[in-house]
């Protein structure tokens, strides 16, 4: 009752942010552009098979750069921002309980941004399937869906990340540095390790730790984790060679669910302990 | 019951900044409690640890007879806040806003009704963020009564608002108490706390420094009354007179007149003294210790 009640006034509020606006109509023309030319121009872009199917993977993969990037604007502040001003001591000033407003937060903004997320998809979906002349049920529900998880855990990591500090710069620094680490730089770490995996004889020589690892960041997940729901072997991993769960798609949804649970966590375990 | 009992209270920052030491406070039921200090003194800190946004390093605190730390969340059920230091969501509405705090305690309460009672109904449907300071605090304010909680906890409730605003709140703060709340406020300024409150507590660097009502302050600050009498030739023997009279405890030569502090039964006695003695009186006047010095006295003198 008391996190509906945080939630309820958090969308109210975001649902208000001209950002947020401003980058969702970014993201619905972008999807609706990325439906028209895999609709009209697969040829030319040497896709052999022009399939529902394949739309749906192709809208996704520009769904998670909109997702990561207005995550971070619409969430950066959610806690870090309302102790830098003070609302949070109206806030808590009510019977919440700070995890109430933690997971509020998280509701409250994961709503906000399902909206735009769910506009686009739809909208590219729509326009695809117009011009194809053929729709994927069911690819385009387990794109929905994941995409729904994937808002909902990228939330939850920018809020986390947020109830860690007090400082609004702080928290813009955690999020952008945590963008920056897991997103943009995660490659070049996975070379890092890899090539110190083979300098050091004493780890496994058959890293297939490595594979887990290129699982972790919250986008790459995604992704995996969708191929899991779509029937049919589109992605990284071949079941029918697979000898072990984390070399199938299932291990981008258990990822998922760390991301949901633990960066939430640990800010919680902080943020229950602060002075305000 | 006590509505809020702390016993031994204290508060260190880190780097060994002592904000608050040893706080022992009982306010009663349905009294109305000024907290006065100046700045800095601590009162934002204590009333920080009754509502559990800070946690006190020693000592404990009850509020409506639950700890302050394991109960708080139906402490706060219970209560009507006003926080220092706050900050209203801009892009909601006044509206909004009371809606929130009705959604958030579960309890029937109209919204256009408390911001009428606040001074703000015309503002209902705007956006706060584009309030001035003093309608924000009235926003607060009426933020506080919703529900009708047993307790008010009011800090600084008149700041950004004009004498006259500050009157209202007084008066809001009354009828509360009438209702039968408890009024817990604090302030900086003695006219907002001496006008409406039962009792007061001075608080000063980290320190309750007395508890007392505005009477009891006053008596023990001075006695009662300053007499000023002018006398046609002020001489030694006058003032020896008036030092012989009962309940006299100071008498001091000024402007050609005599400054004498007495205890208000006394002062007819001190001027029938001197007239007895051949003194003329050519004219006298009492004045009430102002609370301004007592609050002086408390906060910045050498204790």
């Amino acid at each position: 009752m008391s996190t509906l009640a945080v939630a309820k006034k958090d969308f109210q509020d975001a649902l208000r942010s001209k950002a947020l606006w401003g980058l969702s109509a970014l993201f619905v023309l972008l999807s609706l552009l990325i439906a028209y030319v895999f609709a009209e121009f697969t040829t030319e872009m040497g896709i052999e098979e022009q399939t529902a199917k394949g739309l749906a993977y192709f809208l996704a993969s520009q769904i998670t750069l909109f997702v990561s990037i207005t995550a971070i604007v619409i969430a950066y502040k959610a806690i870090a921002g309302e102790r830098e001003s003070g609302s949070i001591k109206i806030l808590l000033s009510l019977p919440h309980t700070r995890r109430d407003v933690l997971l509020g937060k998280v509701l409250g903004r994961g709503a906000t941004l399902s909206i735009p997320t769910l506009i686009g998809l739809l909208a590219g979906a729509a326009l695809g399937t117009a011009l194809m002349g053929e729709v994927a049920p069911v690819a385009l529900g387990a794109l929905l869906l994941m995409s729904l998880i994937f808002v909902l855990t990228y939330i939850s990591i920018i809020v986390g990340l947020s109830a860690l500090t007090g400082s609004t710069s702080r928290a813009s620094m955690l999020t952008i540095g945590f963008f920056f680490v897991f997103e943009l730089l995660w490659g070049g770490v996975l070379i890092g390790i890899s090539w110190i995996s083979r300098e050091l004889p004493f780890l496994s020589n058959d890293p297939a730790w490595i594979d887990i690892l290129a699982q972790i960041p919250p986008s790459a997940a995604y992704t995996t984790g969708l191929t899991a729901l779509i029937p049919g072997d589109i992605g990284l991993a071949d079941e029918t060679t697979a000898d072990a769960f984390y070399q199938t798609p299932w291990v981008g949804i258990v990822m998922l669910v760390l991301w949901l649970v633990v960066p939430l966590a640990i800010g919680y375990w902080r943020f229950s302990k602060a002075d305000l | 019951m006590a509505a809020i009992e702390t016993s031994g209270l204290g508060k260190e920052y880190g780097g060994d900044i002592l904000a608050l030491e040893g706080i022992d406070l009982r306010i009663e039921e349905g009294e109305i409690f000024g907290f006065l200090g100046p700045n800095g003194a601590g009162k934002s800190t204590t009333i920080n640890i009754l509502l559990d946004f800070v946690r006190p390093t020693e000592g404990s605190a009850t509020v409506l007879g639950m700890d302050a730390q394991e109960q708080s969340q139906e402490i706060r059920r219970r209560t009507g806040v006003l926080p220092e230091g706050y900050q209203v969501y801009s892009r909601l509405t006044g509206r909004q806003h009371v809606e929130f705090v009705i959604d958030s305690k579960n309890v029937d309460a109209d919204p256009s009704a408390l911001l009428e009672r606040v001074g703000i109904p015309e503002a209902a449907d705007r956006k706060a963020g584009g309030y001035s300071k003093g309608m924000k605090q009235r926003l607060t304010l009426a933020m506080a009564l919703v529900g009708e909680p047993e307790l008010l906890i009011l800090d600084e409730p008149s700041t950004g608002l004009d004498p006259a605003g500050a009157r209202e709140i007084r008066e809001i703060v009354r009828e509360e108490r009438d209702r039968g709340a408890t009024v817990f406020f604090s302030s900086h300024i003695l006219e907002q706390v001496e006008a409406v409150c039962d009792r007061v507590g001075i608080l000063r660097a980290g320190e309750l420094v007395a508890v007392d009502s505005i009477d009891g302050l006053r008596e023990a600050a001075g006695d009662g009354a300053t007499l000023r009498v002018e006398l046609a030739d002020v001489t030694d023997d006058a003032i020896a007179v008036v030092e012989g009279v009962d309940g006299v405890t100071d008498v001091r030569r000024q402007d050609g007149g005599l400054v004498v502090s007495v205890g208000n039964g006394s002062k007819t006695r001190v001027l029938s003294a001197l007239e007895d003695a051949g003194h003329e009186v050519m004219d006298f006047r009492t004045e009430e210790t102002s609370l301004e010095e007592i609050f002086m006295n408390y906060t910045e003198g050498d204790r």
